[in-house]
């Protein structure tokens, strides 16, 4: 492991987050984590103290709640990690554009596309989407076809399920 | 005497205010494509320039949750239309890496030649383009014209120009053959004489390099609060590029540099995508000595399932990283797929790094970004 990705996995260990490691090879990312909305801010700027940049920010609707997905890279080592974040019982969920000004937009966009609050975030209109669609909301599932949050969770392959032709079909 | 000086002075009890609303786009030139900006000015001084997005959304996002994941592959080549192979890339290495397919070596060879060759051809539009926006009209005579030399070589073994969608995966559609190989190296040829006529008519261009030196700086920290990717990144001195921190197909067996600038202005990036040039030369120079024979299509199931849960793949795009983010509920329909494009996240320092400026450095920061707007509205 690259010192700089020992620095960080000691000090979120240090702040008691779990982080969950990935086989590179099968997935492309190196750690997953899954945070408590209320420790979202804290995550972030211990991001951006050990130097990651944000990838990207986006959403996935599962039941029973939206998750908030963000991703970290570095720059200067092979190092990638995925966040999620389930947003409140009001879809909401605190904004980290202040400490990733490129969240700004990826926020803007994931509200657009998903109806989430960002929480204090400094201008929380359409992007994407024109002002009159601000209600349509367009990645949401609707009830045949949203899943369960566990079903879209990695399993290795021996654990795969035989093939379900019913959830195939359109 | 008196009197006419008192005139002079500007009149502090009449309230005024120079402060107004310029609409830059959606049909501007400048905005290659249907972007807005919407500039608050003072005077000739931009105040805060906000960009309007969303006027080439597709919702390709939805898309792709909708069809059969292969389906989806022609869509891949409809985001960034400048440089379409590498999305065509990203798409199919991210399935056969969950999937387990290998690709024949030829194939990948063939990605990494066509791939750096649609990188040329993108660079050569965005040199003319660029300097089309701050007046030059000539550099895009000469750009287009080496740009139509590649177009023809790709359109050759790919059928189309600009969209392409050639990739498949497991491999590509079509074999190329030795009048490809000879084009390419023609090509190669020429393009090494060419760019004594580039330095000649714009690198050394005293009015281009008062127009662009010093001009929309970005620094490590601003690069990295953003996501700042690709030559933007590169011109500010940091050698990130996904071919290299993190290889994929069979870049690592090609030797190559990572050009980077050092001022991290509109000069450097322009100096960066013009060394850019000559290192995608070296690689498909690499790439055609050592071009093995066998298969370019590798035999793949015609129905493929997807294994539950997430994944993730990166690859330089020519605007910067492109990471396709699957999360998949098995089948064969992906239940989510994040598209992260490189131009989304650069163009959006625009804000901080224009205020203040001159309107005309605005058009000399925001044409160094290289921007495709289908690829940041989706």
């Amino acid at each position: 492991m690259h010192p700089a990705t020992e620095k960080l996995v000691t000090a979120l260990s240090e702040q008691s987050i779990v982080l969950n490691e990935c086989d590179y090879a099968e997935r492309g990312y190196h750690f997953e984590i899954d945070l408590d909305a209320g420790r979202l801010r804290e995550f972030a700027q211990c991001m951006l103290e050990q130097e990651m940049y944000l990838v990207f920010v986006g959403g996935l609707h599962v039941d029973p709640a939206i998750e908030i997905i963000y991703q970290f890279a570095s720059y200067d080592r092979l190092c990638r990690l995925v966040l999620r974040v389930v947003v409140d019982s009001n879809n909401a969920i605190p904004t980290i554009s202040d400490i990733y000004q490129g969240a700004n937009w990826h926020e803007r966009e994931t509200r657009d596309f998903y109806g989430v609050i960002f929480i204090d975030h400094p201008n929380l209109v359409p992007l994407i989407l024109a002002e009159e669609d601000v209600d349509l909301k367009p990645l949401l599932k609707n009830s045949d076809n949203i899943k369960e949050s566990a079903a879209v969770r990695w399993v290795t392959v021996e654990e795969q399920p035989e093939t379900d032709e019913k959830a195939d079909t359109d | 005497m008196e009197t006419a000086q008192q005139n002079l002075e500007p009149a502090t009890d009449i309230p005024h205010d120079n402060r107004y609303y310029l609409n830059m786009g959606p049909q501007h030139p400048s905005t290659h494509g249907v972007l807005r900006v919407l500039l608050e000015m003072d005077g000739e001084y931009v105040i805060d320039p906000q960009p309007v997005l969303g006027y080439g959304h597709r919702m390709q996002e939805k898309m792709a949750e909708h069809k059969n994941w292969m389906a989806f592959m022609p869509n891949t080549g409809r985001m960034d239309y400048a440089a379409a192979l590498p999305y065509n890339h990203g798409y199919v290495a991210l399935f056969e890496r969950i999937c387990g397919i290998e690709v024949p070596a030829r194939a990948e060879y063939i990605r990494v030649i066509t791939s750096e060759l649609n990188r040329i051809v993108s660079h050569h539009l965005w040199i003319g383009a660029m300097l089309l926006d701050m007046g030059a009209f000539t550099p895009i005579l000469y750009t287009f014209d080496d740009r139509e030399q590649v177009l023809d070589i790709l359109e050759d073994v790919t059928g189309s120009r600009l969209t392409y969608c050639y990739f498949r995966v497991g491999g590509v559609c079509k074999d190329i053959d030795d009048n490809f190989v000879e084009k390419t190296r023609a090509f190669i040829k020429r393009q090494r004489e060419r760019f004594d006529v580039y330095n000649k008519l714009v690198t050394g261009n005293i009015i281009f390099i008062k127009r662009t030196e010093g001009v929309g700086v970005i620094s490590l920290d601003m690069a990295r609060r953003y996501g700042v990717t690709g030559p933007v990144l590169r011109g500010s001195g940091i050698a990130y590029d996904v071919r290299k921190n993190e290889p994929y197909s069979v870049y690592p067996k090609f030797d190559f540099d990572i050009p980077t600038g050092q001022n991290g202005d509109s000069y450097d990036r322009y100096l960066v995508r013009l060394e850019e040039i000559e290192q995608s030369l070296r690689i498909i120079e690499q790439a055609l000595d050592q071009l093995p024979d066998g298969p370019f299509l590798a035999k793949v199931p015609k129905k493929l399932k997807m294994p539950t849960g997430d994944s993730s793949f990166a690859v330089e795009a020519a605007r910067g990283e492109l990471t396709y983010y699957l999360v998949s509920g098995g089948g064969d329909i992906p239940y989510r797929l994040k598209i992260r494009v490189p131009s989304y996240s650069n163009l959006s320092v625009l804000p901080e790094l224009c205020q203040g400026m001159l309107l005309s450095d605005l058009v000399a920061a925001m044409g160094s970004m290289d921007l495709v707007i289908p690829e940041i509205d989706r």
